[in-house]
Order: C-alpha cells, then structure tokens, then sequence
C-alpha cells in the first residue's frame, strides 16, 4: 500500500512529572519512555494512577513536563503538530447545550479544517454511527454511548496524523467496541500511530499491536504481546500416571502447585527439566509435558501488581 | 480537508460560537426580554404618570360667593396643567357635610367673616390644598383692593419671584439623580449578568476537558481573546438595545426635554461600558477557569461581585468631589463620567481622558487575566487559589 507509512512514529523520552513539592511531591510520570510506531495500534495499560493520563496530557501539550520530551517523526513535536493530531481527553465531556453537528464543525474548524469540508465529514461519520438522524439534536439528549460516539468523531475528523485516546473504549457495549475497533484500524491502515488506554485488558490484547504497561508512572513492560508472554516467567505443566508429590524434592524445581498426578512447575535451568523428566520416567507413565504460557492478564498481574 | 488550510482564525471561531450559543440560549434571550419590559414599563409608568388628571369636587353652599369665585379660578388655573375642578352647589352647611359623608364632594370650601375653611371628611387633598391657597388669598385681597378703590394686579405688581438657573445646564437635576441611579444599576446588572456566563461558559469547557482538546489545537490566547470579544459584542449590544428602549420611552414622558441630553449621556456610557467590560470579561474568564466544577464558581467570582457591588453603592449616589473623582478612576468612571456629562458638568476632555485611562486599565487587566487564564486552566482537580494563578507565568 502506497499510503502504508503516510505518518510518523509517535515517541517519548524520559518523560518526568512531578506534582507538588517538598515532602508532598509525588513522581506521577517517572522516566516514561516508550514509541508508538506508525500505522501501529499501541495499546496503553496501567492501574489507576499508573501515570497513563499524565503521560497522555504531556504528549498533547495540555500538561507541561518537569523533563523529558516527545518526539514526532523524529523530531520535536511541534504545536502545528499537535494541531493536526486526534485526541480523546478522559473524563470528557462536550457542550451540553449546543446540537452535536455545530460543535463538531466548531471543533473541527478550530483545528483548521474548513466549515463545509467538516460538516461533510461529520456527516459521513454520523451515518456510519447511527446517529445521522441526531446530528441537530443537542448533545444532552443523547445517552452516554452516543455522546462517547460524538466524542470520538471529534477526534477523528480531519484525518488527524496521530491519534492519542484515553480510554475510548470505556462504556461501550461489545458491539460499539467491534465498530470503534475498526474505526481506529482504519487509521492505522492510513500509517498514522494510534495510540489509547485502557483498563480492559482482554480488548487490549484483541487489538493491540504494541503494548505498554505502565506501573506507578514507570513503563515495566513494552512490546508486542507475543514479546510481552515470552518475557513472562514460563511456567510447565506435567502430568503423571501416578501421584506427582515427589517432584517437590527435585533440585533446581519449583512446585507451584501439585494436584493428584497433574503438576505446576518452574525450572530455574535446563539441566532441571531433564531431571525431572528422568524422575518421572523410572516412576512410571508421563502423559504431559509442556509449557504453560502465560496470559496478558497473568504478565499485567506479574509486573503491575 | 488537510489540516492547515484554515477558513479564519481561531479568535474569530472562537467568538462567532460564543455569540451563536448565547442567542441560542434561552434563559439568557428570556433574561433579556424582562429587562426589556421592565425599562419600557417604568418609562411607561412614567408616560402614565404625566398624563393622570386629578379631578375634585368641591362644595360651595349656595350664596357663598367668594368661594365660587375662588373654585372657578382655581380651576382655570389647573386647566394648564390638565386637572379638573367642579363647583358642586349645595344649599346648606348641613348638606355639604352630607355631601362629603357620602362622597358626592371631596371637599368643602367655604368663606365667612374670620376667614376661610376647606374641610374634608377626612383631611383634604394636600395638592388641592396648596392649590387653593394662593387663589384664596388672592379673592380675598382682590375684595378689599376694589373696597379701597384700588386693584389685585397693581397691589401685586413687582411681587413676582421668578427662577433663574445660571450654570446653563438644561437639564432638570432630578432626571440626574435618576440617570445616575440607572446607570450605575444597569452597568451592575450587565457586568454581573454577562460575567457569570463568561465564567460559566469558561468552567463548562474546563470541566468536561474540552479545553484540552481546543488547547491542543489552538492557543489559550486566542480562545481568551475570542471569548473576551464575543461577550463585549454581546454586552454591547445588550446595553444599545436597553438605552434605545430607555430613550423611546423618556421620549414619552414629562422628561422629553432631557432625551437630547440623555442621549449624550447613554453614548458616552455605552462607549464607556464597552471599553470597560472587556476587563471584567477577562476577569470573569480567569474566575472560571479558576473553578474546577460550576458549583466552585461562586466563591472564585465572590471578589468580582464585591467589586462591581461597590462600584454601583458608591456610584448612583456620588456627587461633588467624589463624583468628580470618580468619574476619571477606572470601572466608576463607567458610570460617574456619563452622568457628569448628562449634568453639563463635564468639560469635553475629561470624558475623553477618563476612556483613556480606562482603556488602560482594561489592557492592564486583561494581560494579567491572561496569564491567570492559561496557567489555571489545565489544572485538574479542586480549586485553584487566585494568588496561585498570579504568581507565575
């Protein structure tokens, strides 16, 4: 595809915030470097206060850094930039009181797109989120999903050349997530970064290319998610003919767990595994022998517990 | 649709919105209606006022004379301003006092030898009273002039006191008073009114982060500006809209003759309040964003009520020096300098000199305002404290 790589990586570095000072000081954002390659989704995750949307806000320019950076395309982002990106604030809102049509077209016309090409697109995004037929209705009729489609349209529009969302997909029914989902896989498939948040870990790992796991403002994971389980801890699951108590007193093996014949196992080597493999065969039958990888879930336990 | 190719800049989006969502919002267009009715229903009750004839029967027994004579000149003397008086003849004391009893009369006057008596079932009219006075003693030495072969008007001849006002003004002083007791309500109530919905307006987009997504499109500047600017258009022609209806109606009452005066006045105080309110605007805007939620709005734009409160106590009834001294201190002089205009006592440079020093204050304000505005804006969670937003740029 010829537009495959239209935008730029979206990158921090060493991104630092501290909120307060003296004792009170509190390190929200600490060291936070991370890339979200272009035409890529990058999922973000992180418990409350983790730092997701101090980094988010710093990225977008609405929260200055204490240190640190953000790059686009290589270089120092700029507010022309910014101006051209999408972004998702949380715990957001619109003006209750204004018809969903012209606020979009304020917001886009703000963001340099002019009136009429803004009202067209608007329209089209609309239509395709069955709320065509609300576009002049004011925007505290509608009811939260709609108003959370609204919101996303707003970010959208104007072929944004980055996107930054946090947490686009909260509040949404399964269904509204497939449509978003495919929305945002629309923007990828343009070149430009998407990059979101999110507490929903299943959908992360649905959808996500890239993952970033953040923890007490630190990043503790970065990568894919085939990357992120082969840096968990493999753990093997062994299954005997006969009672598996024994393995406990194998050297080099750890019993996680040890139920009838059926075992959970961590080896601190290989010369552990044959071992244990030769154990188990002069006391009769091995039936199963085989690495347990762990799930998104499991990792995020892991290292964001 | 690439980003970039802007149709106008973002201060002017910014107050074309600010403009379409007030005349879009009711409450505000409802508000506006009733000011609009109560200015046009005082001048109207004024007009009526004007107009109102007072119209009196008065008792004369039959043969009383002196006093019919007395009635029926009083009564061409009330002709002028438009009153009515009618002699209603009874036969007897007695029947005057029926008649006031069961009200065919208001009063009875009557004449003897030790002299005159109105009488009333009640006490009389005061004005009826003050008006039959001088026309009573005027019968009476009318009588004895002709007795002693002279006449009333050669008696009286030199005796007239007539008023004279030196300082030129043409205005009366009463419509004065009520010029600066209206403007300085008008001023407080616009200021009040239009500020609250620039605070508002500034903590509904802080509030539900729309500012972050316009701060990351545009500068926190240009959005101040636009907003700034589209409540000053709004307020200005709120305030053209209310002298408007204020002169009309003026037209219509007793005080027609203060209108090209007036007019004067109201020119100079819509100037003033324009210039003016572009400060409190930007003050307005830095309360909002000061307030994290709508329900913090109160206490971040206490101090602007406090403000404006004062500005209207010592304004509507300030005058000599202090009126004087008023007139020239930035946000009084809104109301003082118009109102020294409207009396004549202003030379033709002091309003000018006093715009201008409003005019900087107005800057003054607005550059701090700004800073305030930014800084507070993006800052989530609780209030944030005024001297905190002033500290730092």
């Amino acid at each position: 595809m010829s537009t495959a790589h239209q935008g730029g990586d979206l990158e921090v570095r060493s991104l630092v915030r501290i909120f307060g000072t003296g004792d009170g000081a509190v390190r929200a954002v600490d060291d936070v470097s991370f890339r979200a390659p272009a035409g890529r989704l990058t999922g973000f995750v992180g418990g409350n206060g983790a730092g997701k949307t101090s980094t988010m806000r710093m990225m977008m320019g609405v929260l200055a850094p204490t240190s640190g950076e953000t790059l686009f395309e290589g270089r120092p982002i700029t507010a022309a930039d910014r101006r051209a990106f999408g972004y998702m604030p949380e715990e957001r809102g619109l003006y209750p009181k204004q018809p969903v049509l012209d606020q979009l077209v304020y917001l886009g016309r703000l963001r340099g797109v002019p009136a009429p090409a803004a009202r067209a697109e608007i329209l089209g995004h609309l239509e395709r989120l069955g709320l065509a037929d609300r576009a002049k209705d004011h925007v505290e009729k509608l009811s939260l999903g709609n108003q959370q489609r609204v919101q996303i349209i707003a970010a959208l529009m104007g072929s944004p050349r980055a996107l930054i969302l946090d947490e686009p997909f909260s509040g949404l029914d399964p269904a509204a997530v497939d449509g978003m989902a495919d929305l945002l896989r629309e923007h990828t498939a343009r070149g430009v970064p998407v990059l979101f948040s999110s507490h929903q870990l299943d959908l992360v790992e649905r959808l996500c290319e890239r993952l970033v796991i953040l923890r007490r403002g630190e990043v503790v994971a970065d990568g894919t998610p085939a990357e992120l389980a082969t840096r968990g801890t493999v753990r093997h699951r062994l299954v005997l003919s006969g009672d598996a108590g024994w393995v406990r007193s194998v050297p080099g093996v750890r019993a996680i767990d040890v139920d009838g014949p059926v075992a959970l196992l961590e080896m601190s080597d290989d010369g552990a595994g044959r071992r244990l493999l030769h154990s188990a065969l002069e006391r009769g039958d091995v039936r199963e022998f085989c690495p347990v990888r762990p799930s998104l879930t499991e990792i995020y336990r892991e290292v964001a517990a | 649709m690439m980003p970039g190719t802007n149709d106008s800049p973002a201060w002017l989006i910014v107050m074309q919105r600010e403009i379409v969502a007030r005349v879009m919002n009711k409450a505000y267009l409802f508000g506006l209606l009733v000011t609009v009715l109560l200015i046009a229903g005082i001048a109207g009750f004024f007009a009526w006022q004007s107009q109102q004839v007072d119209t009196y029967d008065v008792a004369v027994t039959a043969g009383d004379d002196a006093a019919a004579t007395a009635v029926e000149q009083a009564a061409a003397e009330l002709g002028e301003d438009g009153g009515e008086l009618t002699v209603r003849e009874v036969a007897n004391a007695d029947a005057a006092r029926a008649a006031l009893e069961d009200e065919t009369a208001d009063v009875w006057l009557s004449s003897g030898p030790d002299g005159w008596t109105l009488a009333g079932w009640r006490e009389p009219d005061g004005s009826l009273t003050r008006l039959l006075t001088p026309v009573v003693e005027r019968v009476t030495v009318t009588e004895r002039a002709e007795a002693l072969g002279t006449s009333f008007d050669e008696l009286a001849a030199g005796g007239d006191l007539v008023t004279e006002r030196l300082d030129g003004g043409a205005v009366d002083p009463g419509v004065v008073q009520f010029a600066s007791f209206a403007l300085a309500f008008l001023f407080f109530m616009s200021a009040i009114g239009s500020g609250q919905m620039i605070a508002a307006s500034v903590v509904e987009e802080k509030q539900s982060r729309l500012v972050e997504i316009i701060a990351s499109a545009v500068p926190l500047r240009d959005v101040l500006a636009g907003k700034v600017l589209g409540n000053s258009v709004i307020a200005l022609a709120q305030n053209l809209l209310f002298a408007t209806v204020g002169v009309v109606g003026l037209a219509l009452t007793d005080f027609k003759a203060a209108v090209p005066a007036m007019t004067a006045s109201l020119g100079w105080f819509v100037v003033f309040f324009t210039v003016g309110f572009v400060a409190v605007a930007a003050m307005y805007a830095m309360a909002g964003a000061l307030a994290s939620r709508l329900e913090d709005l109160q206490g971040t734009t206490a101090p602007m009520g406090v403000v404006l409160m004062a500005v209207y106590l010592t304004t509507f009834g300030a005058d000599g020096t202090l009126e004087r001294v008023l007139s020239f201190v930035p946000v009084t002089s809104i109301v003082s300098m118009p109102v020294r205009v409207l009396s004549g006592d202003a030379g033709w440079w002091e309003p000018v000199v006093a715009l201008v020093l409003l005019a900087a204050f107005a800057a003054g304000v607005v550059l701090v305002s700004e800073r305030a505005y930014r800084r507070a804006l993006l800052q989530t969670g609780g209030r944030v404290g005024w001297r905190q937003a002033l500290r730092a740029g």
